[in-house]
């Protein structure tokens, strides 16, 4: 007797899951963000968020959990319950303390959703200045080696990377890490930094006004629709991308079931026109969506590249 | 210049359109209320709004946040005044001189006083704004690093011009500010420092809970001791309290510290990093080494109330200019506006005047009008925020420390936060019962951080050669200030020997 009760009991609790599944979401889904509101990685929350809300009728509300690059968001996530009510952006510079540092967290931690958004980092100089292309900056730095700035976000991120990178190739520069994006743009054009390490969309006003100038793109090809005459690294014999990108990622072990109704969400909301023209305004790769059952191989790629860069940072 | 004054014209139809004027009252409430509640700062408050706006056109949300960020640098006056509870950062000076005269038994003159400074500042950096952007902006990129910790270290020698308290205790509450803003993860080398291997340490020790618990939840235990009997500012003494303006005359008698403050306050707000908490204290060091009435600073005098507020305010528009001509916002609350603008697709920058020109003539009207209208409902809701006083102690201190742990967790989202303000109300509370001031620790722990990242950039960008801070002009003078500032105590005692 007790054991038919059991099995009816476990069989309506399982029916009852089954049908809280096919009702997800029923209520807000928290959507975090490692980083400070105002920044690429809030904008991309903000506009997939809203997106997401129109398709799937509950309410995304973005929580902004900044701190040590990313780790205390990340914390947040992994500390939360894993039933599909809590996600969270991940973005390439948190990622890339898998290489360079040693993060609380691990990659199977979580399951990425999508890869929303990738832009080709560059070398920006203000047009104003003495140095107008790549070549000039080659020869100022061979000339005086470690003289000329460049301002980046922090030591042992990507930008430091990368211009530790072209210190190995005999091109030696000095990072100066500028805190705040703002603090970082007008350093350069006010000349107390001589490079700029960002992605073109985030100095966007700058370049159309006529500010600053992109001198390399560290990606495959040149970006032709809108640089042209830019070059990008491989083309001049360097092997280094680095680009950053902005994920989607819930916390491991969530029903596959949920994952899956969130990422055809994102996948529908990456295709909106209304994405498309963020995408655009932002000057990010037009292909920039990568769903999420390749996510994570995009991801591993990612790490290599960064792992092999890293290799080259001076040891603490 | 006419061409300008058309296009302004053109922003004010705009701003008294119906819809934009229900906005612009809307976001100048909810900054007043955002600004009163301590915890909740103004860029919480911002970011807090920012949903709401994306259904909404691009210039209605805007107007909406740049209300809320011009009244959220003088709601906090009242309870910083009335209550001895800053709001905001940006209030922590105005308890020196406005609490004071508060506690003199003029609350309403007082804020009358905080009234003018924001009317007037507000209005003067407005005009900047529309007239005078360009060169103004372009004048902000001479600013680099040395600069500006040269002005944050001019801004930490506040601290020795209260007058009446001893230097000796202000500097050692200063130092412990400081010492409290190096706890947790250095930001340029990601040392940890002083976290003893303890998560919550190691992410370091906001300034905003240092503030709030030593001053919210201290005053509230201070009281509780004394069993919730003291008198709020004024309300013994049967003096009504409403706003009153200060005379003509007196104004006048003012103007050097109006025209200084003001310009303290749009200089400041242009420089990239820097926002309106800096400027109001950088504007009470001023005071302190250059007002006619220094030596009685601190003793609640008009002055120690305009400086502040005057350049709070006037630093609103001072960082509307960078975010405006060149898409780089000059404070936190213009980071959110920013945002505001790319989630709409369109970027702030030279071109922006022409790619969207009624925008921003819309939004430099809507500042005028939000500076007006801010000082209009200031003057209203001063008498019903006077109720308030007239409530037991006990019942509005519950409410006081609810919204400091309301906006103490609405910060970061992190519990910890609210032992983390627990501990400091007992600090608070320990300072004042042992008449050891509080308001340079929480300076030191504002200013820290800022004086810390500012200080590593000028060493990395200078090759560790600390001469700069010296042999740079700007920075140059105005490191001899914060030199004479911290002497001059020094060498009066000197003298007077």
């Amino acid at each position: 007797m007790v054991k038919r009760l059991m099995v009816a009991v476990l069989a309506l609790a399982a029916a009852a899951s089954a049908w809280a599944q096919e009702k997800f979401p029923t209520r807000p889904i928290e959507f975090i963000v490692p980083w400070g509101p105002g920044g690429g990685a809030d904008q991309v929350a903000r506009k997939v968020g809203s997106l997401l809300e129109a398709d799937l009728k509950v309410s995304f509300p973005v929580l902004n959990v900044p701190g040590a690059s990313g780790n205390t968001g990340m914390a947040k996530l992994l500390a939360g319950a894993n039933d599909g009510h809590a996600m969270s952006i991940f973005i390439a510079d948190t990622y890339a303390q898998i290489a360079t540092a040693s993060p609380r967290w691990k990659p199977g931690d979580y399951v990425p959703l999508a890869i929303m958004i990738r832009q080709p980092s560059g070398f920006f100089v203000r047009s104003d200045g003495p140095y107008k292309t790549w070549n000039d900056l080659v020869k100022a730095a061979k000339a005086n080696p470690g003289k000329l700035k460049v301002g980046v976000t922090g030591f042992g991120t990507l930008d430091d990377m990368t211009v530790n990178y072209f210190a190995s190739k005999g091109i030696r520069m000095a990072s100066v890490p500028y805190a705040k994006p703002g603090e970082r743009y007008a350093a350069v054009l006010g000349g107390h930094a001589d490079v700029l390490y960002e992605q073109a969309g985030d100095v966007r006003a700058m370049i159309d006004g006529g500010k600053l100038k992109p001198v390399i793109f560290f990606h495959t090809d040149r970006i032709y629709d809108v640089f042209p005459d830019v070059p990008a690294s491989k083309e001049l014999g360097f092997d280094i991308y680095l680009p950053q990108f902005r994920s989607i990622i819930v916390r491991a072990g969530t029903d596959p079931k949920r994952v899956k109704v969130l990422a055809d969400a994102i996948e529908k909301a990456a295709k909106d026109p209304e994405y498309y023209a963020y995408l655009k305004q932002q000057w990010a790769l037009r292909d920039s969506f990568i769903p999420g059952k390749d996510a994570q191989k995009f991801m591993d790629g990612e790490l290599a590249a960064m792992k092999k860069v890293a290799a080259l940072l001076p040891k603490k | 210049m006419l061409e300008t004054l058309t296009h302004l014209a053109g922003g004010f139809a705009d701003v008294l359109q119906p819809v934009n004027l229900l906005v612009l009252a809307i976001g100048l409430v909810l900054g007043l209320l955002v600004a009163v509640l301590p915890g909740l700062t103004l860029v919480m408050g911002v970011v807090l709004a920012l949903p709401f706006t994306y259904r909404m056109e691009l210039t209605p949300a805007i107007i909406l946040l740049t209300a809320m960020y011009v009244s959220g640098t003088y709601g906090g006056a009242f309870t910083s005044i009335l209550f001895r509870i800053p709001g905001e950062p940006i209030d922590v000076p105005l308890l020196w001189d406005g609490y004071a005269m508060a506690r003199a038994g003029a609350p309403a003159k007082a804020l009358g006083w905080t009234l003018f400074g924001a009317l007037g500042g507000g209005l003067v950096a407005a005009l900047v704004l529309v007239l005078l952007s360009e060169p103004v902006a372009r004048l902000a990129l001479t600013f680099s690093a040395p600069e500006f910790l040269a002005i944050i270290l001019f801004g930490l020698t506040s601290v020795v011009s209260l007058g009446g308290g001893s230097v000796t205790n202000a500097l050692i509450s200063l130092f412990i500010g400081l010492l409290i803003a190096t706890v947790g993860t250095d930001e340029t080398y990601g040392a940890e420092r002083f976290a003893f291997g303890v998560r919550m340490l190691s992410d370091g020790i906001e300034y905003l809970l240092v503030m709030v618990g030593a001053y919210g939840l201290g005053e509230v235990f201070t009281r509780l001791e004394q069993g919730f009997r003291t008198q709020t500012a004024g309300a013994g003494k049967g003096a009504p309290i409403r706003t009153e303006l200060p005379r003509l005359k007196e104004l006048l008698a003012t103007k050097a510290t109006f025209i200084r403050s003001s310009l303290i306050g749009i200089l400041v707000g242009i420089i990239p990093g820097a926002g309106a908490t800096i400027a109001s204290f950088v504007s009470y060091g001023a005071e302190g080494q250059y007002g006619r009435r220094r030596k009685e600073l601190g003793s609640g005098i008009p002055e120690g109330i305009l400086a502040p507020q005057t350049a709070a305010t006037a630093s609103v528009g001072g960082a509307l200019i960078p975010l405006l001509t060149m898409g780089i916002p000059g404070s936190g609350a213009t980071a959110i506006i920013l945002a505001a603008f790319l989630l709409k697709g369109v970027q702030p920058g030279p071109q922006v005047f022409v790619s969207s020109g009624d925008t921003v003539y819309a939004i430099f009207a809507s500042l005028f009008v939000a500076v007006l209208g801010m000082c209009l409902l200031g003057y209203f809701a001063i008498k019903l925020l006077v109720r308030v006083l007239a409530f037991p102690e006990a019942v509005v201190s519950a409410f006081v420390v609810m919204f400091c742990f309301v906006g103490a967790f609405a910060a970061r989202n992190n519990l910890t936060d609210l032992y983390v303000i627990t501990a400091f109300g007992v600090i608070g509370y320990l300072f004042e019962r042992f008449r050891f001031p509080i308001a340079p620790m929480v300076l030191g722990s504002i200013l820290g951080p800022l004086a810390e990242n500012a200080f590593m950039t000028t060493m990395i960008s200078h090759d560790n050669d600390w001469t700069v801070l010296f042999t740079r002009p700007v920075a140059g003078v105005v490191m001899a200030l914060a030199i004479v500032a911290l002497a001059y105590p020094a060498l009066r005692r000197w003298r007077t020997r």
